[in-house]
């Protein structure tokens, strides 16, 4: 009889282990209408608020938070931060967790299109058509990147368009004028032969991934509809052009080839160093440059002749939770993070980002920061021709350039192969992927 | 032969005669296990057969992920990367290992310390060793320099390998890497092997007239068959999942040329958030090992020898 209790109450136990593991929570369905949050609240509502970044980062991030905190006594900000390589998979499991009281309410996040399909993000259209948000005030093209199915589902903190930066030490060394919005890949071409020192100096150094500046500057692009692709443009002769323009460059040993670059500790060192007279990157070298007391300027890109400025428009942006149960007060941090008032002003002071708003990005904080690079207007004028291109807008987007389209080109940056024998190829992969994924849709 | 009578009961029938109370002391484990592996395992099978997203089931796919797989090139890719990773690492390291414990086996002074120093690789930290590794394959790292250099003596000029830039090498640089990580374990299991060969074989293999080739070959090497056994299916299991090497030390690249089976599984789950493609992929992968053992397990008899088995 004995026995057949502990047995029994072992059974139990095992039984309720495996039933609280099995079933999943039901996700919260709450339309912005149904959450009523009275602002009169005595009780401060406590935000959970997610986001990658170095220590460094996170310092800002804080900042940001303590200041918001400031200006509204009622709600509470909690944050949560992970390194990003560590980021993605924790807030995933979380998701898949289902636990809204563990889900983060605001979070940093890239991809937006791609977690918007999984329905995990909250639409914002009802948000902003409610308290009159501005959405003009966005560089053009860049809410796209955090739009799914023509719905806004975040809010991008800044657009990560790159600029060239030049050494001005090594171009006086070499007796050459400085970069200007004048230059064209001629001028390019005809500098970086004189910078360049075999086996001790490359004219430039840029990541293989952005290759595809070039491809827009010439008027092509890596697909035909970055939002619903039909099929591969890659081996179009403008975009095989402009890959050509760079693969060029590395077999003439005047752009570090992409290898090269990363083994040899990523583009800001070797232009920190003098490895390298030039770079192409966005603003997040600018602290770095200044910190180490670099005596540098940036440019606008070189673009073709009759061609266009292409800079990607594309970053990462705020987010809520579809599953928050404090949507009113996340809405109230969410916009105020994008205001010029707001978030935006600390983070593009603290010299980490290139604002997503042009009110910001001509204000002080960004025009007057005091520091190099003198012509900051280089940033300003890609940014007026922000252009979708280098991001498709779509969910698979991520799982098509990690795993076909990225691959392949690092063939193409290591020298292995040409562009005009490669793209073709290629372009019959990324066109049975789309295929295989029912594109268009 | 009546108390194996007895003993032919099936195994789940109640006996009394049984300290059944055993069963309770492995139950806190059993139930971790329980919930954490064989539950979760249960599960992504479901999960393969599923059309699966972030926040869970969306709709029953059937074979569908399984179907999906055999269309994706970049599994075919994979998979050819995984085979090549079997092919070139288990053989280099039962010989490599075997080698070492051999030398290691002799009364030499200061043996311990050579032993320390070849098991050292195991207990240290993977990523570690991959970012010296990096350093070393770089291109114009330590080991080009020794190539350039001995070709240099021969008056030859070679053309230096770009270890982790260019889709020929990358492979080979993961190899080295797991080689240098791994051999020391199966040279510790060589090294108990060989203790363990009576010495009386050897003095009558010595009597008869064998040599020292014919003394390894016909005494050392049927002795530490069931060791080799052992490590091979081990390592090959091992190198069927090799993750953490590529990994860390070329992220797959180039061009996928590095890329292994568990790393795309792990790219399908987080990068892609495709879980159901992620299990189709774990589920095939087990498959295969488990085919692949089952098969080795078979062929045992023609080249293991057990001492007691006769």
């Amino acid at each position: 009889m004995k026995r057949i209790l502990i047995l029994l109450t072992v059974t139990l136990a095992l039984m309720l282990v495996v039933a609280a593991c099995a079933v999943p929570p039901a996700p919260k369905e709450a339309a912005p209408e149904a959450s009523e949050a009275p602002a009169a609240s005595q009780e401060p509502i406590t935000l959970s608020w997610a986001f990658w970044g170095s220590p460094e980062e996170a310092k800002t991030h804080q900042k940001v938070a303590d200041a918001f905190m400031a200006g509204h006594p009622n709600i509470k900000i909690e944050t949560m931060v992970a390194p990003w390589s560590d980021y993605f998979t924790k807030i995933q499991t979380l998701w898949a967790g289902g636990d809204s009281s563990l889900i983060p309410d605001v979070l940093f996040l890239w991809p937006t299109p791609r977690y918007a399909a999984e329905g995990v993000l909250e639409n914002l259209d009802p948000w902003i058509k409610k308290s009159g948000y501005d959405l003009s005030d966005y560089w053009p093209a860049l809410l796209e990147s955090a739009m799914y199915k023509g719905s806004v589902y975040g809010l991008p903190r800044d657009i990560g368009l790159e600029v060239l930066y030049y050494n001005k030490d090594i171009f006086d060394a070499a007796g050459l004028s400085y970069p200007d919005d004048t230059w064209t890949w001629d001028e390019l071409l005809a500098a970086a032969e004189k910078l360049s020192i075999p086996g001790e100096r490359y004219a430039l150094g840029m990541e293989g991934g952005k290759y595809q500046l070039w491809v827009g500057q010439n008027h092509g692009s890596i697909l035909d509809d970055m939002r619903n692709p039909s099929k591969c443009t890659l081996d179009d002769p403008a975009a095989m052009e402009g890959v050509k323009f760079f693969a060029d460059m590395m077999d003439k040993g005047y752009a570090m080839r992409d290898a090269d670059l990363s083994q040899a500790g990523g583009d800001a060192a070797v232009f920190q160093s003098g490895q390298v007279a030039m770079i192409i990157q966005n603003a997040s070298r600018v602290s770095a440059f200044n910190a180490a007391n670099m005596n540098y300027d940036v440019a606008v890109v070189p673009i073709p002749k009759g061609g266009q400025r292409s800079a990607s428009a594309g970053g990462a942006a705020w987010v809520m939770s579809s599953g928050s149960d404090a949507k009113e007060a996340a809405w109230t941090f969410l916009s105020w993070l994008q205001d010029t008032d707001g978030g935006q002003k600390i983070y593009t002071a603290s010299g980490e980002i290139f604002p997503a708003l042009q009110s910001t990005a001509r204000s002080d904080a960004f025009l007057k920061a005091d520091q190099p690079p003198a012509n900051r207007q280089a940033f300003l004028t890609e940014g007026e021709n922000a252009k979708v291109g280098r991001f498709g807008y779509f969910p698979e987007w991520g799982e098509l350039n990690g795993s076909i389209i990225g691959p392949a080109m690092q063939r193409i940056w290591a020298g292995e192969v040409s562009p005009e024998e490669l793209l073709p190829a290629l372009c019959e992969q990324v066109d049975a992927f789309l295929a295989e994924n029912g594109y268009p849709k | 032969m009546t108390s194996q009578l007895s003993t032919k009961r099936a195994w789940w029938r109640w006996r009394p005669d049984q300290q059944w109370e055993g069963y309770l002391f492995i139950l806190p484990s059993f139930i971790g296990f329980f919930v954490f592996v064989i539950l979760a395992v249960i599960f992504s099978l479901g999960i393969s057969f599923s059309d699966w997203g972030l926040t869970g089931f969306k709709a029953w796919a059937g074979v569908e992920n399984y179907q999906a797989l055999f269309r994706d090139p970049v599994f075919w890719r994979a998979l050819h990367n995984t085979g090549f990773y079997l092919i070139t690492i288990v053989p280099s390291q039962l010989v490599l290992g075997l080698a070492m414990a051999l030398a290691l086996n002799q009364s030499l002074r200061g043996v311990g310390f050579y032993r320390l120093i070849y098991f050292m690789p195991v207990v240290t930290t993977i990523v570690a060793g991959a970012i010296v590794f990096r350093l070393l394959f770089s291109t114009h790292g330590p080991v080009n320099g020794l190539i350039e250099g001995v070709a240099g003596m021969f008056g030859a000029s070679v053309q230096m390998p770009n270890w982790l830039g260019s889709t020929r090498h990358s492979k080979w640089a993961v190899v080295f890497l797991t080689l240098w990580k791994n051999t020391g374990f199966t040279m510790v299991i060589y090294l108990a092997a060989l203790q363990g060969v009576a010495p009386e074989l050897y003095d009558a293999a010595h009597t008869d007239g064998a040599n020292a080739w014919q003394r390894f070959r016909h005494v050392t090497l049927p002795m530490v068959s069931p060791t080799t056994f052992f490590l091979f299916i081990f390592q090959a299991i091992g190198a069927f999942q090799l993750f953490t090497e590529p990994f860390v030390m070329t992220q797959g690249g180039p061009a996928n040329s590095s890329l292994s089976v568990v790393q795309y599984i792990y790219l399908a789950a987080f990068r892609d958030i495709r879980m159901d493609k992620a299990a189709a992929m774990a589920w095939f992968l087990f498959l295969f090992i488990f085919i692949f053992t089952l098969i080795q397990n078979r062929m045992q008899r023609h080249w293991v020898y057990y001492e007691t088995s006769d």
